[in-house]
């Protein structure tokens, strides 16, 4: 199977595959078996300052390229991964552990239908104009911030770098991208495809780890804006980064979402959109619903239910057709998850399903996880309130819609959440009164191009996904226009 | 010996040290890796109100289990 993937890759800057400059290089691994997959640069200052550079360069003619033909350039790359779309999906599910059954229907396909959403969506800016007054005429366009650094998480990997690659090219940037060191693969192989089509040095990649080539990029003076997604730890330095450059940032950062059961939940769709909610992705997903509350007049048939529900989930080899659940990332990851599990029973809670480490029919050289519920769980416990990044769910009981939307709010993230229920007053008023950025109605993690996602309070700042990121991405000129000969008479 | 200058990732990769850091309150690892700076700005970021005696009882915990 590795065979889809090269021994060995390079920088890719300025439209060519490089050495780093400092010869450093990091292995990646297949989480699921612990087989080498190949080897990759480790960036160094020298090796960034080339990508910088090489973007400014590309952008001196990239920032007049016509919207018209940056669409173009953005669909050759949708219809790229599309006709790649088996082996993109296969080489992320031997690189991060998720189930190929995700990556076929999920990740790849986002992550082109990204690139289309916004080849579309850049064809409908059309910049302003109003007349202050009869002689006075002012007119606002957007134009290209310039270039940009982008950073990304490993549980997204294709998809995070369609989501910040397609808006920033659209918009006319110039982009020096980072993916994880855990998880390069995809974003590589990506570049691969995107070098037949864009000009050499708009999309530059710097492979690397977080403590040399992600903070060399953070550094960087060059950057006029950078975007990350990953924790609100590393969303601190990244914010703080960008304010001592005085340029923007916009961030995706950790959550804690609350999915809330009420009485009338349409049931069956309530028992999948808990697992899809928390089980999706091995739970690595920043917006996952990992805070259930249930209302106590339907809590005992709904644990029953989802007991029976996660136990029978096939947890297996990731690239196994009818796997449903495959491996976290790594071993610092399980044993993260496992302690979680821990302080979670030593706070009080109980383990009604799961709670360990899945090592037999194959598994022992991965690293994965039984599906979890945790009971009698109260939402000030460090296990209700903390990122535990994995297939561990904390069921909460409630009486009404005041005391949920209470212990809903009772976080310091704000970024994704849902409510279950057939009154469509509640929905509403459940939806716009949990301080978060995204409130799914009687779904969970849908995550398509077309609506805004992105975090309240500690899960953020901006939003991706829509075209609303186009403003991110460009800056606004506005062309003040006097339109008569006469003088003001001041002077 | 670590110190508040350690870079966080280095500890993570020398020692087996996880469960001190989350039984504390500080998570070191997250869906963008190995915290990428210093255990003091990650101490710093998560609010540890005693930043030493956060890193004293990591150097014994080290200590003790190269014994």
């Amino acid at each position: 199977m590795s065979k889809l993937i090269d021994d060995n890759y390079k920088l890719f800057i300025d439209g060519k595959w490089v050495d780093g400059k400092e010869g450093k290089t990091y292995k990646e691994y297949n989480p699921a078996n612990g087989e080498l997959l190949a080897t990759c640069v480790d960036a160094g200052k020298e090796d960034v300052d080339m990508a910088v550079n090489a973007a400014w360069k590309a952008f001196e003619t990239w920032k007049d390229v016509s919207p018209q033909e940056r669409a173009k350039m953005l669909l050759k790359i949708a219809d790229l991964i599309d006709e790649n779309a088996e082996k993109l999906a296969m080489i992320e599910t031997l690189d991060n552990g998720k189930p190929i059954r995700e990556t076929s229907a999920i990740d790849v396909p986002l992550s082109s239908d990204h690139f289309r959403y916004f080849a579309s969506a850049v064809r409908t800016e059309e910049g302003q104009a109003v007349m202050i007054d009869k002689d006075t005429m002012s007119i606002i366009l957007r134009e290209p911030i310039g270039v940009v650094g982008q950073i990304v998480p490993w549980n997204f990997p294709l998809l995070m770098a369609a989501w910040k690659l397609a808006p920033a090219l659209a918009a006319g940037d110039c982009v020096v991208f980072k993916p994880s060191s855990e998880t390069s693969l995809s974003v590589l192989e990506l570049a691969k495809l995107m070098s037949d089509v864009l000009p050499p040095g708009v999309v530059n990649i710097i492979t690397g780890k977080g403590s040399t080539a992600g903070n060399y990029m953070l550094e960087h003076e060059g950057f006029r804006k950078l975007a990350f997604t990953g924790s609100t730890e590393v969303g601190y330095t990244v914010a703080e980064a960008a304010a001592k450059k005085l340029i923007p940032a916009t961030l995706e950062l950790g959550g804690k979402s609350a999915n809330i059961y009420f009485e009338d939940a349409p049931w069956e769709k309530a028992i999948e959109g808990l697992q899809i909610g928390i089980l999706f992705n091995q739970g690595q997903v920043c917006c996952a619903g990992s805070r259930v509350f249930i209302q106590d007049t339907i809590y005992d048939k709904f644990l029953a239910d989802a007991i029976n529900a996660f136990e029978k989930v096939k947890v297996g080899l990731p690239w196994e057709k009818d796997t449903q659940m495959g491996s976290q990332i790594n071993e610092t990851q399980l044993k993260k998850i496992l302690a979680y599990i821990e302080i979670g029973k030593k706070e009080g809670a109980k383990v009604a399903t799961g709670g360990y480490r899945i090592m037999d029919n194959g598994l022992d050289k991965g690293y994965f996880i039984k599906p979890t519920i945790l009971v009698d769980v109260d939402n000030k416990m460090r296990v209700a309130q903390e990122e535990i990044f994995g297939p561990v769910v904390c069921f909460i009981r409630f009486k009404d819609e005041d005391e949920v939307i209470k212990m809903a709010n009772d976080s310091e993230y704000g970024l994704g959440g849902a409510v279950w229920t057939k009154d469509i007053n509640r929905a509403f008023r459940v939806a716009r009164a949990v301080e978060t950025g995204r409130m799914w109605v009687n779904n969970y993690n849908n995550l398509p191009a077309h609506a805004p996602f992105g975090g309240y309070k500690k899960s953020g700042i901006g939003r991706e996904t829509h075209k609303v990121i186009l403003d991110h991405y460009t800056q606004m000129k506005n062309i003040f226009i006097s339109l008569t000969e006469n003088k003001t008479g001041l002077y | 010996m670590i110190t508040k200058d350690t870079p966080v990732e280095e500890i993570l990769q020398k020692y087996d040290v996880l469960e001190y850091f989350l039984e504390n309150g500080v998570s070191p690892f997250s869906c963008a890796g190995a915290f990428p700076q210093s255990l003091g700005k990650l101490l710093e970021i998560k609010k540890v109100k005693d930043p030493d005696a956060f890193i004293n009882g990591l150097n014994k915990l080290i200590e003790e289990k190269s014994q």
